[in-house]
This record gives C-alpha cells, structure tokens and sequence, in this order.
C-alpha cells in the first residue's frame, strides 16, 4: 500500500468506493425513512404528503377502479399575497344493482387577504364562523367545522391596508349515480384533523409568500369541545332571551356553536332546504375581530347604539368596547328589512353573559328581560 | 486449513487414548482441558460463541418483544411505567414502592349502551390507588349523583384550559375530548362525558389541600387520557395542566352576607363561622364550582354547587324535571326545578346550555333554610357566570 496504486487496482478501489458510498447512502436513507423516490406526492406547496393521516390522502382512496387524485397550485410568492391549491379525487365504482357511481372529492385551500367588499367579507366571515365551526386548538385564531376551515395568520402577513390575511380550507364531496347525486365524505378526517391540515399549509404557505414568524404555527392539542346537536323543537332560539320566533319557529331548526368569552354563535336555518333565516356571531378574540377592521363603520348605526356599525341590506354589524377588548356582533340575514329586533336582542344578551354594557338601544322597563 | 485438519485428526486419537494423567484427573469442563490445544480451543470457543449468540439472540427477541425477564410492567392499560406507577405513591409509602397492579380493559359492551368502561387497581404497602374508565351514567339512580359527591366535591380545583377535569390531593378525573369520542348526545340512553379517574383514598378533611398531591395527580390522569387517545388513533396530546391550574380550594372565612363567598347570600341563622368544621369552596372558573360546609367522612353537612359545563350538568338533567317533588317556578323556558326538605336544585338553561344549582344538605333538618337560600343562590350565581337575570320562586310549604 506504501507505493502509489497501479491503474488496473486504481479503477478496481474507485468502483469499489462507489459501490460502498451508495450502499451506505442506500442503507442510510432505509433506515431514516427519508428516500427522494418512495413515489409519495405532496400537495399544497409541499404541506400535504400522500398517506399522512386523513382519508382523502390516503393511498387505499386510488384503489378504486379509475381512480385518480390530482392537484392543481399557485403559490403566493412575496410580490402576490394569494394563493389557491385544490386536490381532486375522482373514482367510479359500480354499486350493488351494477350502475355505474362516480366519487368527486374536492378539497381547496385559499390564501389570501379578507375580502375587500365589506358586504363579501361579512358573509365570507360568517361562512366561516357560524353554523357549527367550533375554536381551533392551542388558542389558534381560527375555526372548522371538520369540512371547512379558517385560520387567521400573524400580524406579519396583513395587507397594506392592515387587513389580515387568512388560510380558508373547503370540500366537497358528491357521488354521481345515474339518475342523482348524493352528497358525500370528503374525508377531511374531521375538526382535529382540518386543524392541522390548515396549520400545515399556513406554515408552508407563509414562507412561499415571505411573511412566515419565526416560530413556525404548531397545533398539538386535541380539539377538546365539539357543538351540541340541531335543535328543531324550539320557540326560543339558541336559549337568548329575546330570540323567541314563535309560529314560526315550527319550520326552523337553530345551530348554537361556540359559546366563549371570545366567540359566540346562533344559526337559525329553514328545516326544508337548509335555506338561512339568520346567523348571528359574536367575535371578541383579537385576531378573529381583526378581521372586520375597516367595514364596521365610523359612527352608530342607528340611534341609541353603542360602537360604530353599519346595517346594510344583507347584514347588520356593530363593533363596541368591551372591557378593553373590541366586541363585535353580525347579523347575516336573506333581508333584514324586518323590523323584529332580534339583532338588537342578540347583542345585548351576549354582552350581558361576557360582563359588558348593553350595545344596542334598552327599551325602557325591558331591561331585565 | 489443511494444517489444523491434520491437527485435529491426530489430537482427536490423541485425546482419547493419551490423554496425559494430570489432565485425566480434572473433570471434563475444566478450562486447562477444554483449551489444551489450539483446535480443542476452536471447538471450545465455536461452542461458546453458539451458546452466546442463542443466549443474546433470544434476550434480543424478548426484549424486543417485551417478553420473559424483559417484560415491560406497564400499569393501567399501559399509561404508566414502573417508575411512573411508584411516583404516585410517592409520600403515601417509606422509599420507592414495589407497586403491583391488576385491570379490567377498557371495552364496552355489545350493545354499547353502558359505554365503554375499564378498572385499573394499583397497590403498593398496604395503599392503593383504583383507577376508571367509564361514561358518566345520567339516569336517576344512576352513579351521576353519587360520582358527584366525590369527585365534584370542595377539595377540588378545575385543570383549566377548557379541559373538562379537576384534581384534588385524593382525586382527579378528566373527560376524554371531544374530538376524540364525539360529543356525548342527551339523546343517548345515558349521555354523560366519558371520564377516567382516579382515587387514593381518603384524607382528613380539615387539612388544607397543597398543591404537590394534586398536580402529581392531575399529570396522572392527563396520561392516562392522552394514552387513551393514543390507543384510539386519535389526534393530539394534551399538555401538562399543572402550570396554569388555579390554585388550591381555600378555607373561607365567610362573611355574614356572602355565604360560600357568594355575595348577597345571608347566612342563615345556626350556620355562623367558628363552630365545627370549616367552609371550603373550589377556585377558578368552571366547570365547577363546590361550596362544603361541615364535612364529615367526605360527606358535607351541606354542599352549594354551580355546574357550569353542560355536558356534566346532563348529570342532573333528569333529576331537576323530578314532578314528585314541589317544582319552582321560573320564567318561560329559563329551566327547571325543584325543592324538598334536604335538596333544593334548578336546571338553568343558559347561553352555554344547560347548568345546575344546587343545594344538598345531609338531613332534613333545616328545610327552611334550603327554601330561603335556593333563588338567592341562583340569582347571585346566575350572574356570576353570564346567565343571569334568572328569577325562581319556591312554592310556599304545603
């Protein structure tokens, strides 16, 4: 070995060096799990991978016949704040009596600003937060439902208008048979779940976009309070006093979610159809309530209101102190040219219950009830 | 090679026929004869290194799969090791304690109706530790009320963090969350939260509750839910409550016009401080909050209690629509209620859904009082906690 290696052993020690490198590349990336080419995709700007945990990544959902998952994604990137990802799954399958049914799976993912439209953000905000969309985890300033999902990102990523930006996750899910289409799982894996999906692709999203904290988001409790179920046999809605409908509570059904210090919600919705008959949100939680900054107005809505506010066609909103945090109630109705004052009813009892003065104008004598 | 085959041909004769007489006279396993020569060494060594390797070999496989001397003496379903189970002891036996264990799976039954539910008993110098997993049973004359006694009593204070679970220096439980099992439906036969917890016996009552006891307890029983999730594949692991827990129940010194610390509540005449026993009363904000009053072998002479959470206020659900009894009178759809000689209770129906109030005493003895005291401590306490104005009226004895 003293003397130089001669050609023949020279080639003989460089194949064999090789050959050792790769096997120990090869052993190395076996062991840590860790191989470029084990034929998993990712989605959503690499915050997805194939079989990580909810069923509409999952490999077993290609083993139908003709089964295909496809994504389609434009990243934000620091001079466009917004971005858009959807993962498609589509597979047929032929049902007990031989038609053909075909699954559609849709799940999109939205990165971008609080729409600038004040009468599109309120109905944005309220398809968010109502119905029965229950707090993330780890004190995250968002919600799901377990189909659908908003989270608010840090302060860093506001506009330049100060508006916050936000990561919004929707699906559907639809199996199309010959003769109709049934609604369907989209399998998101439930709110748990849609949490950590959503903080997954926050965090990927927000270093696309150049505005990612220096601690990545983390979620790693579990989702501790689900909502109660639908209650269709009512006259009093969402147990506030002054939300008594009377007959026609007969057709309706009321959602109660969340009922925080920081978030409160009561939907009323038709029993046939689903169609809204209102929703009506409070929002004291800082980042959530940044959300309405710029579309509640300079001055009371009407008199005897507290805060500023707008009442407009199709919404009613009004952001007043309370307790040195702002308090925000919505009202989303089809037409609030009604005059019953189940908005009014609304903010003075959630007021109430958080410790605040009423915001809305106290009929005298009525202010016990 | 060939050199050592030759070898050990000839030394083969050679051992048995001219084995020299000093060698003879040592026993066969003696190491001079076993390495006598440098193929009986081969042979020697290959044997041992065989034996060696089956012996590493095998202890490799049962440790890998936790079996014979290797076996992993986890306790409680697995949620606790060794060391962990002995730390739960700790203070209660002299030194480390041996502790054994014994348990009932968590399983439920066929038709699912009783929920799931599961029995862990630790046992260690004389002292034991029982362990439960089981779903709150709401129906009257079910073990609601009497879970209630002990676990929602005085000496407990709440986890925090929105957790539904409180901890004491003998007791601790905490519900499985909801993202995990589902919510529990009052539709269902029995639809209270399914909880595991924990008791170590009994202490004298009028000792103050520190706080070691009760965050040793209330990490236990967070790892026993997170392991129970765990088993379930469910998501996310609750994290150690123990920083943020409110601090212990305190020893009142009430005031004549804020009995329990509820404030516009006289005390009734007979109930002044400084006879016997003391006055105990849970701290921080929900799910409960306990009022004891005299208690004797854990059982108080009367009890004030606020149940804030509606899933563990489905407790007293049916309790509270109990016709048998004089039934208060409240405002249209405000709740339920009733009185009697030594209970009196209102099922309020809040913002958040539905809450208790109520007042036990352990006799009959005083009706009047519990009479006199009911719609002030559901005025006072309604408001307290954002469900208030709630009016209630008691029939007039009849």
């Amino acid at each position: 070995m003293k003397k130089l290696l001669g050609g023949a052993r020279r080639r003989a020690a460089l194949v064999g060096g090789a050959v050792v490198v790769l096997v120990a590349a090869g052993a190395g990336t076996w062991a840590t799990d860790t191989w470029p080419f084990d034929g998993k995709d990712s989605y959503c700007w690499g915050a997805w991978k194939e079989d990580s945990g909810p069923g509409f990544l999952s490999r077993e959902a290609l083993d139908e016949d003709n089964a295909s998952r496809t994504s389609k994604e434009t990243a934000p990137t620091p001079r466009r704040q917004r971005g858009r990802c959807t993962v498609s799954l589509h597979s047929e399958r032929f049902s007990s009596d031989g038609d053909k049914v075909v699954e559609k799976t849709e799940v999109t993912v939205d990165y971008g600003p609080a729409p600038e439209s004040a009468a599109r953000r309120m109905e944005w905000i309220g398809g968010y937060l109502g119905d029965r969309a229950m707090p993330l985890p780890d004190s995250l300033p968002g919600v799901s439902d377990g189909r659908s999902g908003l989270l608010v990102l840090p302060k860093g990523c506001d506009t330049h208008d100060g508006r916050p930006t936000a990561v919004t996750l929707d699906s559907t899910a639809e199996s199309v048979y010959s003769d109709s289409t049934m609604p369907g799982d989209a399998g998101l894996g439930g709110s748990p779940s849609v949490a950590r999906l959503l903080v997954a692709v926050a965090n990927h999203a927000m270093e696309k976009a150049g505005c990612a904290p220096d601690q990545p988001l983390e979620v790693d409790s579990p989702v501790l309070t689900l909502p109660e179920s639908r209650e269709t046999f009512f006259t009093r809605a969402c147990r506030i006093r002054g939300l008594e409908l009377g007959e026609e509570a007969e057709d309706l059904a009321y959602q109660v979610g969340p009922v925080t210090r920081d978030l409160q919600s009561c939907s009323v919705r038709q029993v046939r159809g689903d169609g809204r008959y209102f929703d009506a949100l409070m929002v004291a939680e800082p980042r959530l309530s940044a959300l309405f900054d710029g579309a509640t107005g300079s001055k009371a809505p009407a008199r005897g209101w507290r805060g500023t506010g707008v009442f407009a066609d199709t919404y009613k909103v009004v952001r007043a102190d309370c307790a040195g945090r702002p308090f925000t109630v919505l009202m989303l109705a089809p037409s609030l040219h009604e005059t019953r004052p189940y908005f009014a009813a609304f903010a003075n009892a959630v007021a109430r219950r958080v410790g605040c003065a009423p915001v809305a104008p106290v009929a005298p004598g009525g202010s016990d009830r | 090679m060939s050199d050592s085959e030759n070898d050990n041909s000839d030394e083969r004769t050679a051992g048995d026929k001219h084995v020299p007489l000093h060698e003879r006279r040592r026993p066969w396993w003696h190491w001079q004869r076993l390495t006598g020569s440098r193929p009986r060494l081969g042979v020697t060594m290959g044997v041992i290194g065989v034996v060696a390797g089956a012996l590493l070999g095998g202890a490799g496989v049962a440790w890998q799969a936790e079996a014979g001397p290797f076996a992993d003496d986890r306790a409680c379903w697995g949620a606790f090791g060794q060391d962990d189970a002995a730390a739960l002891f700790e203070g209660r036996t002299g030194g480390k304690a041996d502790v054994k264990s014994s348990e009932v799976p968590i399983t439920s039954d066929r038709t699912g109706a009783e929920g799931s539910s599961g029995q862990c008993l630790l046992t260690a110098d004389g002292s034991r530790i029982t362990v439960q997993a089981h779903q709150l049973d709401t129906r009257f004359g079910g073990a609601g009320d009497q879970w209630a006694d002990e676990f929602l009593s005085a000496r407990l204070t709440p986890l925090g963090g929105g957790l539904l679970g409180m901890a004491s220096d003998t007791r601790a439980w905490l519900a499985v969350p909801d993202g995990c099992i589902g919510r529990p439906r009052d539709a269902d036969v029995n639809g209270g939260p399914t909880v595991i917890d924990m008791a170590t016996g009994w202490t004298i009552y009028d000792d103050e509750v520190g706080t070691e006891a009760p965050d040793r307890l209330a990490r236990a029983v967070v790892r026993l839910v997170n392991h129970y999730m765990a088993e379930k594949g469910c998501t996310g692991t609750i994290a150690d409550p123990t920083g943020r827990m409110p601090e212990p129940p305190r020893f009142l010194d009430e005031q004549k016009d804020a009995m329990c610390g509820v404030k516009g509540l006289p005390l009734p005449r007979g109930y002044g401080s400084g006879s016997l026993g003391r006055t105990l009363v849970t701290r921080g904000a929900g799910p409960v909050r306990t009022c004891d009053r005299r208690v004797l072998f854990h059982h108080p002479e009367l009890r004030l209690m606020t149940v804030e959470d509606p899933r563990l206020a489905m407790l007293y659900e049916r309790l509270s629509r109990d016709g048998a009894k004089d039934p208060v009178k409240a405002g249209d759809q405000d709740g339920y209620g009733f009185v009697r000689d030594d209970m009196g209770m209102f099922q309020a129906e809040c913002q958040t859904g539905p809450v208790t109030f109520l007042i036990r005493a352990d006799s009959a003895r005083r009706p009047a009082d519990i009479r006199t005291l009911l719609p002030r401590f559901v005025a006072a306490e309604a408001d307290r906690i954002g469900c208030g104005p709630l009016h209630i009226t008691v029939p007039a004895k009849g």
